[in-house]
């Protein structure tokens, strides 16, 4: 399994020019293209989650997760920030990255702790936060994590 | 989408939260890597899905207590025409309604309340 096979370049957004971190998990759970009822239930799922202790991880990543009944399917989504955003991240920096991660209750091949797991090692890398300010399309977002081999 | 059915599918997402919580993995996972305090999180999603609960009118309420206490999960998708709790097939006149969830709809096999994914 590796963690380019989850993603594609219409489930990334370079360029969010969101001002809070609601605004974010909304954009983020718009590029899954949902009815507006499951978005709006997996937003707050979303914001469930982060109440209990933020996602960001530090170095300017985040990755807000959940398991909801409104997806039928892993679904996986990246957006970069530029300016940076107040998540409460464990280093208190502003987030510039933000993986998010959904799924179904039920999944058939169990994929969804060992995502969540492929992206925080992938997000530990050391080279990585500079990879990712410097990305120019989502082409070589996928390339990155092709490259990196998670 | 049914009132009582959104509160329905926000409550079983937290249970779901709630149970993977106390799993080993997911456990050792979020306190880990997201440095979760697990057991304050466990006592919150508590809180909050007994203040959803009371949202429940009484015949909702009551069926989804009498569920929970005894099959894990109240709500459950209904993929291709079958309950993915008992794996029963549905009357099919109900997933050709526009909205099939804009009412309650409950298994017939198995009692439980079914949410129809986009």
């Amino acid at each position: 399994m590796q963690l380019r096979d989850f993603f594609s370049t219409d489930t990334v957004d370079l360029a969010l020019k969101t001002e809070t971190k609601d605004e974010t998990l909304r954009a983020l759970v718009g590029l899954f293209h949902l009815d507006e009822k499951s978005e709006s239930i997996l937003f707050k799922m979303l914001k469930r989650r982060e109440t209990l202790g933020s996602t960001g991880i530090g170095r300017g990543i985040a990755i807000p997760h959940c398991r909801s009944l409104v997806v039928n399917r892993l679904r996986v989504a990246f957006g970069r920030h530029a300016a940076g955003l107040d998540f409460k991240a464990i280093d208190e920096k502003p987030v510039h990255y933000v993986f998010l991660i959904v799924a179904p209750p039920l999944e058939v091949s169990n994929q969804y702790l060992p995502v969540l797991g492929k992206i925080a090692q992938f997000s530990k890398e050391a080279d990585v936060p500079d990879r990712l300010a410097g990305l120019e399309s989502p082409k070589e977002f996928l390339q990155l994590l092709e490259e990196k081999g998670v | 989408m049914h009132e009582q059915l959104e509160t329905l599918l926000e409550m079983q997402d937290l249970h779901m939260q709630r149970r993977a919580l106390e799993e080993g993995d997911v456990r050792e996972f979020e306190s880990g890597v997201f440095d979760m305090s697990v057991d304050e999180a466990l006592a919150a999603l508590k809180d909050k899905i007994s203040d959803l609960e009371r949202r429940l009118t009484g015949d909702v309420q009551e069926r989804y207590r009498r569920v929970i206490g005894s099959r894990h999960r109240a709500v459950v998708p209904v993929l291709g025409g079958v309950c993915y709790g008992c794996f029963v097939a549905v009357p099919t006149s109900w997933a050709s309604e526009s909205d099939p969830n804009a009412k309650m709809n409950v298994c017939q096999n198995c009692g439980r309340f079914h949410y129809y994914p986009p």
